[in-house]
């Protein structure tokens, strides 16, 4: 191994260990690590700053840009939020269908907005609701790690969910119907799986909840959103594009029109329609943090590739003494694993090459859609694994909820452990299974 | 507590905070006392020390008042002339009725209060209609034009019961850059217990008290 095949992987390491120990310090230590990739390829020849900006996927950057702005268009016709209270109020109160309710309504959601934003709008009136009826800590952490799983599977659901499936996309690894096709019903069984599990595990047993009290729940509930009404002057023009965008992801051929340039341009048209509140979104809402973590992750990844470590890995793994579909469940596994510890944008990134590699020799659905789920079995891991988990940690402290006994309840690392473990192995085994599928099937 | 569930305080609470007192109160006895009286004497036995508010709105209940008496034409008529409303403590059921009689007047809410709140929630039930101003900065819209409502609790000779945010606004300086200082008293009954969240404010800090004399 060369120096430079040693200085930069260990750097990117490094640097990725302590983002996930100082997560308050995230995006200094990146760009730092980013920065310091750069003098080290640069100082050893390995290459310049500028061929390390030439390798980012810009694509996948505009879209992940545009798509969240897509996001923040829906969040103001309020559509969500009242998906929401349609389902607290379907779930008639009761603690087992709420779960199932919102894990649901939670999996449908993220695949159409990024994971944050179905996040925050839905678990307030998830919250609200907890709030009133008083649950235990049990309950608690099952129903938020459910819910909180659900948004992943979601997000790993469609081609727009997430950012491992919208870099597929954008790399013109899969095709947007592929995809979709291809990973929805793993995801949907997945969830499904996990909550005949969750039939078993009870988590309602632990609430007592008389049926007035359930009356009273929801009749707050009705209150608190009782005039919510969705804007159809806004609604409507933004569902017909979406409607267009997604249409014309599915028959535009990628050769002809790449998917981040639909993207771009729908969402340019969304943004034209109310100018005002357009340009309001793309001076103030723009996820610069996402932007800049993703970019530096980019950049350090490519001064990587660059060192030629990825095609000593891709060897190592074409030299293991098993078959190629052997190697690939390997990969799923050593993928789940990393995205655990790592979390998904940088195992996504980092993995990619690999998984490229294995696609010229086993057919490629089974390794990216199988990529697809490890990742998000990984990112299920563990509460610190995807960005949504701290997200959903800082809204459960903030909506200061109790048991009957007035205790403070919480959803921290150890609360989620045992619903991650749970639903780490379920996804993590949908995806090794889906793989072996296809490749039998082949 | 029996029939009634141990988290019944922790909704109380929950809905006093973004619905206000008295309309929790009344939501909270109008959906207990579909299944009878009893439910209703349970829960001022079980809540009423705690909140006041509803001990009094349950003994309406068990008196035979079947609704909240929202009487808007007294307040709109206090609040004439205004181009700026500015209500100081939330009562939903309240705000909700005034507003269609505040035509051309635009209302703000002071966005504080004892309770957590989620005043992103409160605020979108009224589409834009009413907006939020915090403490720090209620005072740009003083003006001639510009009224302050504050929201009472019952009455006690010369005294009446409010939220504590009143004794943060109201102040010698404040109170003559507004054009009137309207007290309305939304729970038009008489306190038994402790005024618990609330304090007390002299009937003549208004310029108007819209209630019972």
């Amino acid at each position: 191994m060369s120096s430079p095949q040693l200085v930069l992987p260990a750097l990117l390491v490094v640097t990725l260990v302590a983002q996930a120990l100082r997560p308050g310090w995230r995006l200094l230590i990146v760009t730092a690590g980013a920065a310091l990739s750069c003098a080290v390829a640069t100082l050893t020849g390995t290459a310049s700053t500028t061929a390390l900006f030439a390798d980012v996927p810009w694509d996948v950057i505009v879209m992940l840009v545009a798509l969240g702005l897509m996001s923040q268009i829906f969040v103001a016709t309020r559509v969500f939020g009242m998906l929401a209270v349609a389902s607290a109020r379907r779930s008639g109160g009761r603690p087992r269908t709420l779960v199932v309710l919102f894990a649901l309504v939670m999996y449908g959601v993220s695949g159409l907005v990024n994971n944050l934003t179905a996040l925050l709008l839905v678990l307030p009136v998830l919250l609200i609701l907890l709030r009133l009826m008083a649950v235990s800590q049990r309950y608690v952490s099952w129903t938020l790690g459910i819910v909180l799983v659900a948004c992943n599977l979601g997000g790993a659901a469609t081609p727009i969910g997430d950012f491992p499936a919208i870099l597929l996309l954008g790399r013109g690894s899969m095709t947007f119907p592929g995809y979709l096709t291809a990973a929805a019903p793993p995801t949907l069984l997945a969830l499904l799986l996990i909550l005949a599990v969750l039939a078993l595990v009870r988590p309602e047993r632990t609430v007592q909840q008389s049926a007035v009290a359930r009356r009273l729940s929801l009749a707050v509930v009705a209150a608190l959103y009782r005039n919510t009404r969705l804007d159809w002057r806004l609604f409507g023009p933004i569902s017909a594009l979406m409607l267009a965008m997604l249409v014309a992801w599915m028959v535009v051929p990628a050769q002809r029109m790449g998917p981040e340039l639909i993207c771009w341009l729908g969402v340019g048209l969304a943004l034209a329609l109310r100018p005002r509140a357009g340009e309001q979104l793309l001076r103030s809402r723009v996820d610069v943090e996402a932007v800049l973590f993703l970019l530096s992750l980019f950049v350090m990844v490519a001064a990587v590739r660059r060192s030629g470590l990825f095609e000593q890995l891709i060897r190592g793994l074409e030299g293991l003494p098993i078959g190629a579909g052997g190697q690939l469940l390997v990969f799923l596994l050593l993928a789940g694993v990393l995205t655990g510890l790592f979390s998904a944008g940088p195992s996504m990134a980092a993995l990619l090459d690999v998984a490229e590699s294995l696609a010229q020799r086993v057919p490629p659905t089974a390794v990216y859609v199988g990529l697809a789920l490890s990742v998000c079995a990984g990112s299920s891991l563990l509460l610190t694994a995807a960005t949504s988990g701290p997200m959903a940690q800082i809204l459960v402290e903030r909506a200061e909820l109790r048991d009957p006994e007035g205790a403070r309840l919480h959803f921290g690392f150890l609360d989620f452990l045992p619903v991650g473990l749970l639903c780490f192995a379920v996804i993590q085994t949908v995806a090794l299974a889906y793989a072996l599928a296809v490749l039998v099937l082949a | 507590m029996s029939q009634l569930g141990p988290g019944l305080e922790q909704a109380f609470h929950v809905a006093a905070g973004e619905l206000g007192m008295c309309s929790a109160a009344w939501l909270f006895v109008r959906e207990l006392g579909k299944d009878g009286d009893a439910l209703v004497a349970e829960l001022r036995d079980v809540l009423g020390r705690s909140y006041p508010v509803l001990d009094a709105v349950a003994t309406c209940w068990l008196e035979g008042r079947r609704a909240a008496s929202i009487d808007v034409s007294a307040v709109s008529a206090a609040c004439a002339g205004a181009s700026q409303l500015l209500a100081i403590g939330l009562e939903t059921s309240f705000l909700d009725a005034l507003l269609p009689r505040l035509e051309g007047v635009a209302v703000w809410l002071l966005t504080q209060s004892a309770f957590s709140v989620d005043w992103d929630r409160v605020l979108a039930n009224y589409q834009g209609r009413v907006r939020g101003v915090d403490l720090a900065s209620f005072q740009r819209l003083a003006g001639r034009r510009s009224t302050l409502l504050v929201m009472t609790y019952g009455r006690r000779g010369e005294l009446t019961f409010t939220s504590p945010e009143w004794l943060r606004v109201v102040g010698s300086d404040v109170r003559t850059q507004f054009r009137a200082v309207v007290g309305w008293d939304v729970l038009d009954a008489p306190m038994q217990v402790y005024p618990r969240w609330l304090v007390e404010a002299p009937c003549a800090d208004f310029s108007q008290y819209v209630g019972a004399p």
